[in-house]
């Protein structure tokens, strides 16, 4: 009796898991709110970083702006991206503009975050989003994926870093120019741009 | 079950007169395993010919998955999607695959991911230095994130999608639906 309730109760187990597993994803169009417009002023927000202290928005900002970059642990197109990410961090912060990146992963907890940051030399700070919160109010689907802010938290640009996950394959850097053209007082040109990636695991 | 009791009984002779029973069975077992198919020759595509593939004139429903090999829940999936295409093909669905690795991947990892998962359906590997336009003609909601699962109807319409990974219960329903009509 007791190894069959114990098999009942394995095989709920099982079920209920593979039920989860199926179940993530999205297939209703409004699942998932839809990222705010360009021109949109992002809200201040509070997350911890991944040592648990609470970080907000207006606390991390640049004095010329801010990106937020949705990035992930596992995802081997974020992965792919990270010396640029950690250029462009660099590259920027000179210029007064400031590189946040956001987990928002379910499956990655922020110890996963902490190591795979120090592994990959990734100096900028990076969020952990419990309950794809913020992921939800920005509609981020992917990872990596980008949100350039101006100096008072306007959207100035919203998706990928470039056109291309090999680095030897890019042909137009869409944030940097971005960025370059707020820098320099021109309006962005490009204000969208798409490139596959790993969908965000929600919770 | 038998034969581990039997052979600490068993003199040499009878273990040799087993062997050589044991002997044409292995040579028998990997023809019955040899893969039916031959490794699935993977076609490039670019954006225009996707387009057209997409907006095609047909008296059957397309379902297309986006995909690629170092998309994990794209592999985890991809053993129903095989299923799925088992099942409704014969039912008049059109199936075809688009995988978003780098373009030398195509003789490769991705025909041989295709052959492991015994995957017969028409496979396509989407070849376009900017992948926007692509991602734009499918489904202008759509962010670029894998794995992707878009349901046309015969006519060119989205009937469903899904992104992120699979609930094949949920595509088998739509596509009942569409097979039904």
């Amino acid at each position: 009796m007791k190894k069959r309730s114990t098999l009942v109760l394995l095989t709920a187990a099982f079920l209920l898991t593979a039920f989860v597993i199926a179940g993530s994803g999205r297939s209703i169009d409004n699942e998932v709110p839809a990222p705010p417009a360009i021109g949109a002023t992002i809200e201040d927000f509070t997350l911890p970083d991944v040592d648990g202290t609470a970080r907000t928005l207006a606390s991390l900002e640049g004095k010329n702006g801010t990106v937020l970059l949705f990035i992930a642990v596992q995802c081997p197109v974020s992965n792919a991206y990270n010396e640029r990410m950690e250029k462009l961090a660099q590259d920027y912060k000179a210029k007064g503009i400031n590189v946040i990146g956001i987990n928002s992963n379910v499956s990655e907890d922020a110890a996963a975050v902490k190591s795979h940051a120090a592994e990959h030399k990734l100096s900028f700070v990076i969020l952990k989003d419990p309950g794809n919160k913020i992921a939800d109010r920005l509609g981020a689907m992917n990872t990596p994926e980008a949100y350039f802010l101006d100096a008072n938290n306007k959207l100035l640009y919203h998706g990928r870093i470039d056109n291309s996950r090999n680095p030897e394959g890019v042909t137009t850097s869409d944030l940097r120019e971005a960025m370059d053209l707020t820098l320099s007082g021109k309006p962005v040109e490009k204000t969208t741009a798409k490139a596959f990636g790993c969908t965000i695991k929600r919770a | 079950m038998r034969l581990p009791r039997a052979l600490p009984v068993t003199s040499i002779g009878l273990s040799i007169l087993l062997l050589s029973f044991a002997a044409p069975a292995q040579k028998r077992r990997p023809a019955k395993a040899r893969p039916a198919v031959r490794p699935p020759v993977v076609s490039e595509i670019n954006t225009e010919a996707l387009i057209a593939l997409l907006k095609r004139e047909s008296d059957k429903p397309l379902l297309v998955n986006f995909w690629a090999t170092w998309c994990d829940p794209c592999r985890e999936e991809f053993p129903d999607l095989v299923k799925i295409d088992a099942e409704y093909r014969r039912q008049g669905l059109d199936f075809v695959t688009v995988s978003l690795d780098d373009p030398p991947d195509i003789k490769t990892r991705v025909p041989k991911f295709l052959q492991q998962m015994k995957a017969t359906m028409p496979a396509y590997l989407l070849v376009a230095s900017d992948p926007e336009p692509a991602i734009t003609a499918v489904d202008p909601k759509w962010q670029g994130d894998l794995p992707a699962t878009i349901l046309y109807t015969s006519k060119g319409e989205i009937a469903y999608k899904h992104f992120g990974r699979l609930n094949p219960g949920e595509l088998r329903q739509a596509i009942d639906k569409l097979i039904s009509k």
